[in-house]
């Protein structure tokens, strides 16, 4: 399979560290561990990656063949999924729920009509109505581990799956060692345990602003989570108008007014990465939203950081 | 859009610990890197028999910048009071002198060294400087610093080139500073090796009669312009050895006498100050004194080594500093700091420094009454021969807060020699120089924002 190519990971020494590189979902990986050795180091990139890999093939909505596949290509059909799947499917209910239907797995077919590439390319209302049909949870019967929903939908957990798999490479990096690691999938990371050998893991958070020359924020991670949210490089422009990729799976359109970029600490990567989604989902409410929630969050508007802990 | 604000973290948390499978992990420790970075301290410096006693207060902001680029600004404020040796000999008799601001005396008894106590200031000093790369292998660094105090100010421009080596591990750079000091000294200016003026009270200076001494003839003003330039190398030597060292050649000209320094004239066969007959209507100095001259250029070469060696986390700190200038004194400076690791956070600085300097050329206990005029002559005896020691100890740990603070003591000890063929008669049995020991306490407390 074509995405499998260049499966590999490699170890390089770093002033007090080990990093471990590779690449899984389309994104820049890493692992960095205070291992004493490069053998250590490269065993515990392995464990991360395979993991990353193995949600990648199994959650892949572009994988032939997989559970993902099966449900979209079940043309109406009842899909009896495994465990594994059923949980996500439990969550990913739960997070329709908590989100009143903002945060919806079945809203992956408006990408048919919208492709966010950076262009004017907005697609006419009537082109948005003819996929709404398609869109919406509430048309779907799940029943664990039954799942049935209409042919022409379709559901795609790539807004779970890196933070899932990050929070589970991270689980299986403890139960492997007593040694710190951050497992870094595309900028959703995690770190495992408090470091010994340093105080902390320095983790920078891009601006979008960059032709300013704004300090980049630097956090000190000690244990925990940090996952963003974003869309730095996929957008629409028309006239002055800037369409973020966030749907509303409601209207079938951007969001109005949604941050930049999102990033929001929590104990695990699937927290935060929610919390930083469904903020995104909120607009201009985003602050109000994260605020609500009492976690420590780092919201980009484009021209600066509105900082709250 | 009816929105449902009740915090949803909570069922958050138990939906993903379903998903999990797992009790949840360490709550999660995230802070933002501070942007700015202040280094503060508070020292208090004191002299012993009344004399300096010094509280200062600096604080140093750094603000980091993306590209390893640094704003760093500095302030210092500082409240001194105390005396302060004026140049005059100690006699078996009290002695008078008038006080710089020209309004009063003060007298001191037989057999002490004769100190000013009118000594008391305040000074702010600040300064900002600006260090950026240019391109991958240069550093610049240039700044501007200014200072005030009563009758005392400094402004200077100052810029640093580095270029790095050999993957960093040689670094040369050169730099070059300008300052212009102006003085404006309380009661003005006084004309050099003229007599110590009488106490007029400070009037305006037109009247006639006795206070002829007064402020005629002196200027209210005087500056002085010192040139600055350096040239190091840094050399990263190995893993646990940094090695550095600097030449620096400084050049000031301009009005270098201390306004408020005197010399006795004393008799050339006993050594005692020559005594004066009171003027009837002011009072004024009970023997001769002159204000002191020194040549109005200083030109100083100095080298300086250091050397700092880690060994597994201890860290020896040594340095010499050898300065040579055309006023022919010569000093060697010699210091040790070891640093030394206390539990996980905390760590233990011993300090010693010990420093040598000989006496300046027109250096000069005394002038002899009748004898020509030197050139140049002062008593100050800063510019005499004298060893200085310092011992201190630092402690240094890391708070709760993560900042770091530090509380350091130092003892220093000047002990001052004054040759025996300088000395005259009298003199002779006396002691002459004012030894100096002092304290010194600091407190430092670093925070980022």
């Amino acid at each position: 399979m074509s995405a499998t190519r260049g499966r590999h990971v490699e170890v390089t020494q770093a002033s007090g560290y080990w990093v471990g590189r590779f690449a899984a979902m389309a994104s820049p990986c890493e692992v960095l561990c205070e291992a004493p050795n490069r053998a250590q180091a490269l065993a515990l990139t392995k464990i991360a990656a395979a993991e990353a890999w193995r949600i990648e093939d199994r959650f892949s909505r572009y994988r032939a063949g997989n559970v993902i596949d099966r449900i979209n290509t079940a043309a109406g059909a009842a899909v009896s999924v495994d465990a594994e799947t059923a949980q996500l499917i439990d969550f990913s209910r739960t997070l329709y729920e908590l989100s009143h239907g903002k945060f919806d797995v079945t809203s992956g077919v408006l990408r048919r009509v919208w492709v966010f590439d950076g262009s004017d390319n907005i697609p006419d209302a009537a082109a948005v109505q003819s996929v709404m049909p398609y869109v919406g949870w509430q048309r779907v019967s799940w029943q664990s581990p039954t799942l049935q929903m209409p042919a022409g939908m379709q559901i795609d957990l790539g807004g779970i799956g890196k933070e899932y798999a990050v929070d589970r490479a991270a689980e299986l990096l403890r139960q492997a060692s007593d040694l710190s690691c951050l497992v870094n999938l595309g900028g959703d990371l995690v770190v495992t345990r408090q470091p010994r050998f340093r105080d902390c893991w320095s983790v920078g958070i891009e601006s979008t602003a960059a032709q300013v020359s704004l300090p980049a924020s630097l956090l000190k991670l000690k244990v925990g989570a940090l996952a963003t949210s974003g869309d730095a490089r996929r957008y629409l422009l028309k006239g002055k108008r800037r369409y973020s990729h966030i749907l509303d799976p409601k209207t079938g359109w951007p969001v109005p007014n949604a941050p930049r970029s999102v990033t929001v600490a929590a104990d695990t990567c699937t927290q935060a990465g929610m919390l930083s989604t469904l903020a995104m989902l909120e607009g201009d409410a985003a602050e109000a939203f994260l605020a609500a929630q009492g976690v420590q969050y780092w919201c980009d508007r484009g021209s600066e950081f509105v900082l709250d802990v | 859009m009816a929105n449902d604000k009740t915090p949803i973290v909570a069922a958050l948390a138990a939906a993903t610990c379903a998903l999990l499978g797992s009790s949840l992990p360490d709550p999660v420790q995230a802070q933002e890197e501070p942007k700015w970075d202040f280094n503060t301290a508070l020292l208090y410096y004191g002299e012993d028999n009344d004399r300096v006693q010094d509280l200062s207060l600096n604080i140093l902001a750094r603000r980091n910048f993306v590209d390893d680029r640094f704003l760093t600004a500095g302030l210092t404020v500082d409240a001194l009071t105390g005396a302060s040796p004026n140049g005059a000999l100690p006699q078996s008799v009290a002695q008078t002198f008038t006080q710089p601001s020209g309004g009063r005396t003060y007298t001191i008894s037989p057999e002490e060294i004769p100190t000013d106590d009118t000594f008391r200031d305040s000074r702010v000093a600040v300064n900002v400087n600006w260090q950026q790369p240019l391109g991958r292998l240069y550093q610049l660094n240039v700044g501007a610093s200014a200072s005030a105090e009563y009758d005392y100010v400094h402004t200077g421009l100052n810029a640093r080139i580095s270029r790095d080596f050999n993957q960093k591990n040689t670094t040369l750079s050169a730099g070059l500073a300008l300052a212009r000091d102006t003085l404006d000294p309380v009661g003005g200016v006084p004309l050099a090796l003229t007599p110590m003026r009488l106490a007029d009270r400070g009037d305006d200076d037109d009247d006639e009669g006795g206070g002829g001494m007064s402020a005629n003839g002196w200027s209210s003003k005087e500056s002085k312009d010192v040139l600055d330039v350096v040239f190091g190398l840094t050399q990263v030597v190995s893993r646990n050895f940094l090695f550095q060292a600097n030449y620096s050649f400084s050049d000031a000209s301009g009005y270098l006498n201390d306004p408020y320094k005197i010399l006795s004239v004393v008799d050339g066969v006993t050594g005692d100050a020559v005594p004066l007959v009171p003027d009837p209507v002011f009072d004024g100095p009970s023997h001769l004194y002159l204000y002191e001259h020194r040549p109005d250029e200083r030109v100083k070469h100095s080298l300086y080594l250091q050397g700092k060696y880690n060994m597994a986390g201890k860290v020896l700190d040594l340095s010499y500093r050898y300065m040579s200038d055309d006023w022919e004194i010569d000093s060697h400076t010699l210091e040790a700091r070891y640093r030394w690791p206390v539990g996980r956070s905390s760590y233990l600085e011993p300090h010693l420094r010990y420093y040598t300097q000989t006496e300046a050329s027109f250096y000069t206990p005394s002038i002899v009454d009748g004898a020509p005029l030197p050139g140049y002559a002062s008593a100050d005896y800063r510019l005499g021969n004298f060893d200085a020691f310092t011992v201190g100890l630092k402690y240094g740990w890391t708070t709760n807060s993560g900042n770091d603070a530090s509380v350091r003591l130092e003892l220093y000890q000047q002990l001052g020699d004054i040759p025996s063929q300088q000395l005259i008669g009298n003199q002779l049995g006396r002691d002459n120089y004012p030894d100096l020991n002092a304290i010194i306490l600091q407190f430092g407390y670093r925070f980022g924002l």
